[in-house]
């Protein structure tokens, strides 16, 4: 059981550096590669629309042309989203590149690659790690860089107050 | 001349109109009582991703900017877009301090292509982390 979770988190968590979509063993995946507008989610429901998409503070999403609204919940940086990646794309059409993850329980969408559509320069979705480096004047293929969500500030504050399982003074055994 | 203008202004409208409708879809006002979760690692399943097994994790995702739900005692996934007037879905300082807590929150629901999502007027209850996984799994991901 521990070897599996381990190996599906690596998979998951750590792609491969192919330009087309690499397939992650998750269930329901499916590779997609499609065009489609970077909007504001929380705009594209109620209407409630600041400049520039929020910012960086608003989950992004693609709006299909057929008026199909995709959440990417993933880039390819460990733990991180896709907002980073999507933010300077803001009211733009982007090709997007990734696994479609139709669950039942949420349709979720693995952003791997993005470009200005129709002829853009591909790149990689990596860019939290990149602006999260740069932030901190790092290199962002150092092992700091690839371990942030152990160095990061905010993180290293939240479980020295609350723990590793979130509950104060419950500590796991030495 | 003024034809034109007039119908070049009409146009004008009609096309403002159409995107203001479809903007702003009418939601249903909804009580959801769960737990915050990392959507993410819960809905694919790469691990066990609730409790406090899973708490680290889960606000390492969120601070990385992966969406936070309420997982819902209805099994449903609720994705948080803004919490109490604060619109940030992105490394929200309240979703981040409430991570695998169970609380009982109010809102408007929007259900578009596959997902639920949640705007959260207010977190009603909180009654801190209460699902302990870790007893059974320990810590998701890389142990102890």
């Amino acid at each position: 059981m521990k070897i599996w979770i381990i190996a599906a988190t690596a998979a998951a968590l750590f792609a491969g550096p192919a330009l087309a979509a690499d397939e992650w063993g998750i269930e329901y995946e499916e590779k997609a590669r499609f065009d489609a507008t970077v909007v504001d989610i929380l705009c594209e429901l109620s209407g409630d629309c600041p400049e520039n998409c929020g910012g960086g503070k608003r989950q992004l999403g693609l709006l299909k042309d057929d008026g199909t609204l995709i959440l990417p919940a993933k880039n390819q940086d460990i733990f991180a989203g896709a907002a980073n990646d999507l933010l300077p794309f803001c009211g733009r059409k982007i090709t997007a590149d990734g696994l479609l993850i139709k669950d039942p329980k949420a349709t979720l969408f693995v952003l791997q690659f993005k470009r200005l559509a129709p002829d853009g320069e591909w790149s990689r979705a990596t860019w939290f790690v990149r602006d999260w480096a740069e932030q901190r004047g790092l290199d962002r293929k150092s092992q700091e860089a690839k371990n942030w969500f152990r160095g990061d500030e905010q993180v290293k504050a939240l479980i020295e107050a609350d723990g590793v399982y979130g509950i104060p003074g419950l500590k796991p055994e030495e | 001349m003024k034809v034109i203008r007039a119908a070049a202004l009409g146009a004008a409208a009609l096309v403002f109109c159409a995107t203001g409708a479809a903007r702003g879809a009418t939601p249903e006002r909804v009580t959801v009582t769960g737990e915050i979760i990392d959507t993410w690692c819960y809905v694919t399943e790469i691990m066990y991703a609730e409790g406090t097994a899973h708490h680290q994790c889960a606000v390492w995702c969120a601070v990385g900017g992966i969406p936070v739900s309420v997982l819902g005692e209805d099994g449903n996934v609720y994705v948080v877009l803004r919490v109490e007037g604060d619109a940030t879905s992105v490394n929200n300082p309240k979703l981040l301090t409430i991570q695998s807590h169970s609380v009982t929150v109010d809102g408007d629901l929007y259900q578009r292509d596959g997902v639920n999502y949640l705007i959260v007027s207010q977190v009603a209850d909180d009654n801190g982390v209460v699902n302990l996984t870790h007893e059974d799994y320990g810590i998701q991901p890389f142990g102890n």
